[in-house]
């Protein structure tokens, strides 16, 4: 591990190669580079996520940290490790201070694996345009995370007002194990689906986001009624020939109850971040399916069809205060 | 015959679902109208809305269905399957209505199955074990009792597998997986026929049957073994199992080849100057004396994994990535491999003395528990063989396989020629060998590529480098087992990666002549713990060329 103190992004640059050659890492296993946007206090979180997800994808992580920006004099600190807390890859974190804040991509473009994709993912207060931050804007892929926002609901909708091809958020991550339990369920049925109820929270955007998703895959309207719970409790459909599923999740199971067929339980274990996390990272392509899901959840029916490319808007939270 | 068979029908399977393997059969319309579906497929699976073969994540999940495991208290079925079934429903990979049947001469109960099952599989999972995936599963385990030629015990199977599908919503679809020796198929066999248990449309699903190697031992013997299998069984739903097939390394080969663009213009004679394929093993043949001695190297090795690995390498490009046109390329390799003429000089095969190997003395092969003193069976074969193609004409595939080499290792070689000229002089090449892709199938899943590099400092000297893509360094996380691929393939009816009727007699059609000619004479002795026999050395140095050390 190399420590540099009130350092540039030229000298991090040269630590890592370092490191590098003195630890035997090569860069033939990369496969990505991860940038993580977040606060100080939730350093240790995400590096329990981290070292989880590096575990499956071999890749470099730039942490990023950015300290006051109103700090008069700009500075840099850096940390650069190989196969530590960030997981067995290469890790820089980065704590900028001052306006170097806002110019966090001259320290981190020149650190990017070469040629290797480019996931940014902000654990927590995404950016209200991500063509605001630039580190946003130069990645492939942007993971976000609403449920960490102050208002989740109005984050979502924020999200696909602001979405482009390759962005995605962690709250439409966890509900794969249900989207996996209902085509499951639907697999053994012939009938025309009639009715779709998601029961839940109706602010949570995964309960939102399911009943999203069911509803642009049937064409029919899918509310969220209000149950005991702050996440997602049970899915009912209602099937034309008088079939009917019910999925409940109690207690890490899954439980499926159907007419005229024993319950059949499924484990539905907690999964942490990093194995969310993994997930996403398994694929670097635009998520058409997420898109229409949130395109259902927010009346926006042309998520698909927008650029999917981003243009830098300069935006200055100085400024912008004083404005507000 | 088969063979015309399997070119000519289209594997209805190949279409089934909007996970299944053909473009065509998927859907991207608009979700409000759910599309209807092909003709020929499985309609619960295409018609349901929520599959969208753009949804990457959602898992293949096989329909409803029910696995049959005849002789489940044997060692294949402890080790590798049931472990197998725990791990896939672990990652979420099986139905939710999903039973296992098994079926055994034991005077068991269905909780003394469960228990040596949960046991079985509590030390062979692959992935961490959970007692909540467990005890969903051990709910649905169920155990019937009975000797292969006990008809009762064959309707009672018949029985609960009925009342199964009403109770547990599998929709009469069911495997059988035949865990058992050839001897015991045809007995097995009848008795399904008689209880009309492999019939799809008595069963109002779909049946299929899963047998394990060995093939048969001859090309007669396979085809009475393929012949009586297929009169029980749509030829579609039998399902060959060649473990070796459900590696991920032997699927990359595919992806090396036809996805990129880089290796497939020099894959040919005009720059491949010979491939090595070879499976080392460092055990003996620990306690299956009987089997093996009756089989030897080349028939328990050579006629499957190794000529799979040939096809596999040197195939063209199948027109889609579909069982059926995999299979098709496949068999026109195997067609197409050519013997030597000179049997005598390059076929060898050897049997392996005693010695030391890996710090420990090992004894002789005829010194094996079980194994008479005089037997000739080979431990070891080595076989040069070519294919008659345009793209392969006069390249020599060195083959060999063995039992007590110093380290177990599978893997295939491609030599390529060296370059034509050289502007550097002799002594700055004398280090370069010839450059080489090679392709580890087993241990250290990878590929590494070996080419000349300078040697750093102020003469021009070149020698050979090898740069390594390690597989489990790249992808840690997706490299299940192959059963566990093999398995979950079975209950989604995807073929693509099992040897079909005719490969298995393509590939007899080889081995036969080999056997022909090798009957009778005595094996060449190796010490156990060294590469094969001198005569296989020599094989190669007549050629100009030296086995890879793998």
């Amino acid at each position: 591990m190399t420590t540099l103190w009130d350092t540039t992004g030229t000298a991090v640059v040269k630590a890592l190669a370092q490191e590098r050659r003195t630890g035997g890492g090569v860069t033939s296993g990369l496969a990505l580079t991860l940038v993580v946007v977040h606060d100080e206090k939730d350093t240790a979180d995400v590096e329990a996520a981290v070292s989880i997800a590096s575990a499956r994808h071999p890749m470099r992580v730039l942490s990023v940290i950015r300290h006051n920006y109103e700090a008069p004099v700009p500075r840099l600190d850096a940390e650069v490790l190989i196969g530590g807390r960030y997981g067995p890859g290469e890790a820089v974190v980065l704590r900028m201070y001052g306006r170097l804040s806002l110019h966090a991509e001259s320290v981190t473009l020149p650190l990017l694996a070469p040629d290797a994709p480019v996931v940014t993912w902000w654990y927590s207060s995404t950016p209200e345009l991500i063509a605001h931050d630039p580190i946003g804007v130069f990645a492939d892929r942007r993971i976000t995370n609403v449920i960490r926002d102050r208002d989740p609901a109005a984050s979502l909708r924020q999200r696909a007002e602001d979405y482009a091809p390759g962005d995605t958020d962690l709250t439409w991550t966890v509900i794969t194990p249900w989207r996996a339990a209902l085509a499951s369920a639907f697999d053994t049925v012939q009938a025309e689906c009639e009715s779709v109820t998601v029961a839940g929270n109706p602010a949570d955007p995964s309960a939102q986001l399911l009943a999203g998703w069911m509803s642009s895959r049937l064409g029919l309207q899918v509310p969220v009624e209000k149950a005991e719970g702050k996440y997602i409790s049970s899915v009912t459909v209602l099937f034309a020939d008088g079939n009917r599923i019910d999925l409940t999740n109690e207690g890490y199971k899954l439980i499926m109850r159907r007419l005229g067929q024993m319950d059949s339980i499924a484990p539905f274990p907690q999964r942490r971040t990093g194995d969310v996390l993994a997930e996403e990272l398994r694929r670097l392509d635009p998520d058409e399916t997420y898109a229409e899901a949130l395109g259902a959840v927010t009346g926006h029916a042309d998520l698909n069809s927008r650029p999917t490319t981003r243009t830098h808007i300069w935006f200055d939270p100085a400024l912008a205060g004083s404005e507000g | 015959m088969s063979t015309t068979d399997d070119l000519s029908t289209v594997d209805p399977a190949a279409g089934r679902g909007s996970f299944g393997s053909a473009p065509g059969a998927a859907h991207t319309g608009p979700p409000a109208t759910p599309p209807s579906a092909p003709s020929g497929t499985t309609p619960a699976a295409s018609r349901n809305p929520l599959r969208d073969p753009r949804d990457r994540r959602l898992p293949r999940v096989p329909e409803p269905c029910a696995l049959v495991v005849f002789g489940v208290t044997g060692d294949l079925s402890r080790k590798k399957l049931l472990p197998a079934i725990y791990d896939l429903a672990n990652r979420g990979l099986l139905p939710a209505d999903f039973v296992l049947l098994g079926f055994a001469r034991r005077d068991w109960g269905d909780g003394d199955f469960e228990s040596m099952a949960k046991k079985a599989a509590r030390e062979h999972a692959r992935t961490e074990w959970k007692d909540e995936v467990w005890d969903r599963l051990s709910g649905n385990i169920t155990f019937v009792p009975g000797a292969f030629d006990d008809d009762d015990a064959f309707d009672e199977l018949a029985r609960t597998l009925k009342e199964l599908s009403d109770s547990h919503g599998i929709k009469g679809n069911a495997a059988f997986y035949l865990s058992i020796p050839p001897a015991a198929f045809p007995t097995v066999l009848k008795q399904m026929e008689r209880t009309g248990m492999a019939d799809n449309a008595r069963s109002g699903g779909w049946r299929r049957v899963v047998v394990e190697k060995p093939f048969g031992h001859d090309l007669p013997s396979a085809l009475e073994l393929n012949r009586l299998v297929d009169d029980v069984f749509t030829p579609q739903d039998v399902f060959r199992i060649d473990h070796y097939l459900g590696k991920e390394t032997v699927q990359n080969i595919m992806a090396l080849r036809f996805a990129n663009q880089l290796f497939e213009p020099v894959w040919n004679s005009n720059f491949v100057d010979s491939v090595q394929i070879t499976m080392a093993e460092d055990v003996g043949i620990a306690g299956r004396a009987g089997f093996y001695d009756a089989t030897g190297a080349a028939r328990d090795v050579l006629q499957n994994h190794l000529l799979q690995l040939l096809a596999l390498t040197a195939m063209e490009e199948p027109v889609e990535f579909t069982a059926e046109a995999i299979q098709v390329e496949k068999l026109k390799v195997l067609r197409a491999i050519t013997l030597p003429h000179d049997l005598a000089a390059y076929a060898v095969r050897g049997q392996y003395d005693q010695g030391w190997q890996a710090g420990e003395r090992v004894v002789a092969y005829t010194s094996e528990e079980g194994v008479p003193p005089d037997s000739k069976t080979e431990t070891y074969a080595a076989v040069r063989l070519g294919i008659d193609t345009r793209r392969w004409a006069g390249v020599p595939f060195y083959m060999r396989t063995g039992k007590r080499l110093p380290r177990r290792v599978t893997e295939i070689g491609v030599l390529f020629k060296k370059a034509p000229h050289l502007p550097f002089s002799q002594t700055d090449t004398e280090e370069l060998g010839h450059n080489q892709l090679v392709i580890r199938v087993q241990p250290d899943e990878g590929i590494t590529l070996k080419f000349g590099s300078k040697v750093p400092g102020s003469m021009m000297e070149v020698r050979d480098v090898s740069m390594d893509f390690l597989y489990g360094e790249a992808f840690t996380e997706s490299s299940p087992e192959a059963y566990e691929r093999l398995i979950l393939d079975v209950l989604l009816g995807d073929a693509t990666l099992f040897p079909r009727n005719a490969e298995v007699e393509a590939s007899w059609r080889v081995i036969d002549p080999l056997e022909a000619f090798w009957a009778g004479n005595t094996p060449e002795k190796y010490r156990a713990g060294e590469w094969g026999p001198k005569k296989a050395d020599e094989m190669l140095a007549r050629d100009g060329r030296d086995w890879r050390r793998p």
